[in-house]
C-alpha cells in the first residue's frame, strides 16, 4: 500500500456546535422502544442536535444520512429522502452514505468537507440504524421482526470484495482475530493471558456503560457473576456463561447489536460561538481503506490514518486526553490505542488489565462503554461516539466524566471490511 | 429524417479485457494468473488494472507458481466461520500466505486441525502449495502444507 498522502488544511475550519443521540436499544424486544421507525429515530436525534445548537430546521441547509445497511434493515436504498420530512428539511439537499460500521465517522468527515468548502454554513450529519430487526414483510415501517442469522450472516459477506476476496481468503475468517493473534505472538502473550486481557477490558468498559444511560448493556459484570452463582467475577468471565465466539473473543468482547441514531450540527469555526458556548473543532481526519484480503489490514490502516492526521495537525498521541475506538471486535480497543501511540508499544495489554482505560483511569477511552457495552447500531455507532466525545469535552458526562477535561480527543473509525478514519477534535477555545 | 449513420460499432470503439473472468477461468485450469507492474515490477495479486505497490497505471499479465509460505493463522469460531467451508466439513484455518513471487494475501489453508496447529505454530513461516478447489460453479485457490 502507498503511504504518500499529505493532508492539507481545509479551506476554513469547521466545528461541532450541536449533538443529539437516542439510546442504543433492542427495538424488537424492548417494549418501550418497539415500533419506532428509522425516520422517527433519525428525526429525534436530528432535532436534539438542532436544539443543542440553538437552530431550527429552517436554518439547516443540507444534511447527510448514514446507515450501514438500509436495504436489508429498513427496506430502502435512499433513506435520506425518506427521513427528511421528519425534521422539517423537505426539499433541501441531502445524501445517503453507507460505509459499514465506519459510516458515523465518515458522516462527520463529509459534513466538515461540505462546510469547509464554503458551499454551506450549517450542516446536519446524522446516522440511524435498526440493527436488531428487519421489515416484517411489505408493511409500514413500525412493523418489524427480529433479524435472523439466516438473513444476517450471508448478507454480511457483501462487505467483502466480490471480484476476488470473499472467494479466496478475504472473507470473514481473519476479520476478528488476526490483529490480536499477531499482537500475542509479537509480545509473547499466551492464550490465557490474552483471555485475561480481553476479559478485564470488557469488565472496565462495562463500568463505563453502567454510568451511561444511553448504553444497551449496563448491568455490571460483578452483578451478573453473582446472579450466576460465582463469587469471583473473573471465574465467571472465563466460564461458559461467557462463551468463546472465535479463537480469542468471548461474548463479552463481541459487539452487542442495537438500534439507535445520533446526529451533529457543524458550522464554520469563525461563527461557532454564536451557536454554542463550547464548540468542538474538527482539526482533521486521516483516512485509509483496505479490503479484507490484505493481511493485518486493521493495524496497517489504523497506523496510516493516524499518521496522516498527526502530521497535518502537528499533534502527537501524547496530546490526546481521550480516545474512542470502534471496537465491534473487542480486542481492537487497546490494540488501536497502542498502534496510534496513546499506550506504550507492547504494553497496551497491561493498561487493559489494570483498568487504566476506564473513565476513571489515566488513559481513558470508550467512555460510553464501546461497542461491547454501549452497543453497536452499525452505521450509527460512530456518530454515537462523536456524541460522547463532545459530551466529555464539554464536561457534561456526569458520573462518567473523565478526570481531566479533554482538550483533544482522537476517534478511530473502522468498518465495512474495512474503512478507517482517524479524527482529532479540539475543545476549550 | 435523420441522415446520421453508425460508422463505428461500440464494441469496436471500446473492447477491453475481462480480468476477473480470466483469473477464475485460470484457476479451473490450474493456472494462477497475476499482473506485473510495467514500471516497478511488483506483482499485483489478485490481478487488477493498476499497481497498488507504486501507484503506476499499467500492468501486464504473468503467472505465479502458487506456492509460498504461511506466516500466521487463526482458527474460526461461530462468529467468523466460513460457512461455505463448514458446509463441506472441511478442516481449515485462515492465515497470511506470502507467495514466492512476493505478494501476500489472507488465505484459506486446508487440512489443519488443532493438533497439527500446535506443531506448526512454532515452525512458521512454513511452506504451502496451492489447492485448486472445485466449489461447484467455480474453482478457487486455497492452500495446504507442503509436507513432501
Amino acid at each position: 500500500m502507498l503511504t504518500n498522502v499529505k493532508l492539507g488544511k481545509n479551506m476554513r475550519s469547521v466545528s461541532i456546535v450541536g449533538v443529539g443521540a437516542t439510546p442504543f436499544f433492542n427495538g424488537v424486544e424492548n417494549p418501550a422502544y418497539k415500533g419506532l421507525t428509522n425516520g422517527e429515530l433519525f428525526g429525534y436525534a436530528a432535532l436534539d442536535a438542532m436544539a443543542d445548537a440553538g437552530v431550527e430546521p429552517r436554518d439547516v441547509q443540507y444534511f447527510f444520512h448514514g446507515s450501514a445497511n438500509p436495504h436489508v434493515l429498513n427496506g430502502c436504498i435512499t433513506p435520506n429522502l425518506q427521513v427528511a420530512d421528519w425534521f422539517g428539511m423537505r426539499g433541501k439537499g441531502s445524501i445517503s452514505h453507507s460505509e459499514g460500521c465506519c459510516t458515523g465517522y465518515i458522516g462527520l468527515e463529509e459534513a466538515v468537507f461540505a462546510v469547509a468548502s464554503g458551499a454551506y454554513d450549517i450542516v446536519l450529519s446524522g446516522c440511524s440504524e435498526q440493527g436488531t430487526g428487519m421489515p416484517d414483510g411489505n408493511t409500514p415501517d413500525h412493523m418489524r421482526t427480529a433479524l435472523t442469522s439466516e438473513v444476517l450472516f450471508p448478507d454480511l459477506d457483501s462487505i467483502f470484495d466480490r471480484a476476488y476476496g470473499r472467494y479466496l481468503g478475504g472473507g470473514p475468517g481473519m476479520n476478528h482475530d488476526d490483529w490480536i493473534n499477531y499482537y500475542a505472538h509479537e509480545n509473547g502473550l499466551t492464550a490465557e493471558q490474552v483471555d485475561d486481557v480481553l476479559n478485564h477490558q470488557a469488565y472496565h468498559f462495562r463500568r463505563n456503560a453502567t454510568l451511561c444511560p444511553r448504553a444497551i448493556r449496563r448491568k455490571p459484570y460483578d452483578e451478573m457473576a453473582k446472579e450466576a452463582g460465582f463469587d469471583d467475577v473473573w471465574e465467571f468471565m472465563r466460564s461458559p456463561h461467557n462463551p468463546k465466539m472465535s479463537q480469542y473473543l468471548r461474548t463479552s468482547s463481541d459487539s452487542c447489536v442495537a438500534d439507535g441514531a445520533a446526529a451533529c450540527i457543524v458550522v464554520p469555526t469563525e461563527i461557532a460561538h454564536k451557536f454554542n458556548a463550547n464548540p468542538v473543532e474538527v482539526l482533521g481526519t486521516g483516512a485509509s481503506v483496505l479490503d479484507a484480503i490484505v493481511p493485518h489490514l486493521e493495524k496497517k490502516a489504523t497506523a496510516e490514518a493516524a499518521r496522516q492526521v498527526f502530521e497535518m495537525t502537528g499533534l502527537t498521541a501524547d496530546d490526546m486526553d481521550l480516545v474512542f475506538v470502534n471496537d465491534f471486535i473487542g480486542s481492537s480497543a487497546f490494540l488501536a490505542a497502542e498502534e496510534i501511540g496513546y499506550l506504550p508499544k507492547g504494553e497496551g495489554w497491561k493498561y487493559a488489565i489494570d483498568g487504566r482505560l476506564a473513565y476513571d483511569g489515566d488513559k481513558p477511552m470508550n467512555t460510553n462503554g464501546g461497542r461491547t457495552s454501549y452497543g453497536h447500531a452499525f452505521g450509527a455507532s460512530g456518530m454515537a461516539d462523536i456524541f460522547e466525545a463532545v459530551t466529555q469535552m464539554r464536561g457534561e458526562a456526569g458520573e462518567r466524566q473523565i478526570k481531566k477535561l479533554p482538550k483533544y480527543t482522537f476517534l478511530r473509525g473502522f468498518g465495512g471490511a474495512q474503512n478507517v478514519r482517524a479524527t482529532i477534535l479540539r475543545a476549550g477555545f | 429524417m435523420s441522415t446520421e449513420k453508425i460508422t463505428v460499432k461500440t464494441e469496436d470503439f471500446w473492447n477491453r479485457e475481462h480480468v476477473v473472468e480470466k483469473f477464475w477461468n485460470g484457476l479451473k485450469d490450474g493456472i494462477v494468473y497475476a499482473k506485473k507492474c510495467k514500471e516497478c515490477g511488483a506483482i499485483e495479486f489478485p490481478p487488477h488494472h493498476a499497481c497498488n505497490t507504486c501507484g503506476y497505471h499499467e500492468t501486464e499479465w504473468t503467472t505465479l507458481k502458487g506456492s509460498g509460505v504461511l506466516k500466521s493463522f487463526v482458527f474460526t469460531g461461530v462468529l467468523n466461520a466460513r460457512l461455505e467451508l463448514e458446509d463441506r466439513n472441511l478442516k481449515y484455518v485462515c492465515g497470511e500466505v506470502e507467495l514466492d513471487e512476493g505478494p501476500a494475501i489472507n488465505a484459506v489453508i486446508l487440512g489443519i486441525n488443532r493438533k497439527k496447529a500446535k506443531t506448526i505454530q512454532n515452525q512458521l513461516p512454513i511452506q504451502v502449495r496451492p489447492v485448486f478447489y472445485d466449489m461447484g460453479r467455480y474453482t478457487t485457490l486455497f492452500f495446504e502444507l507442503d509436507e513432501d
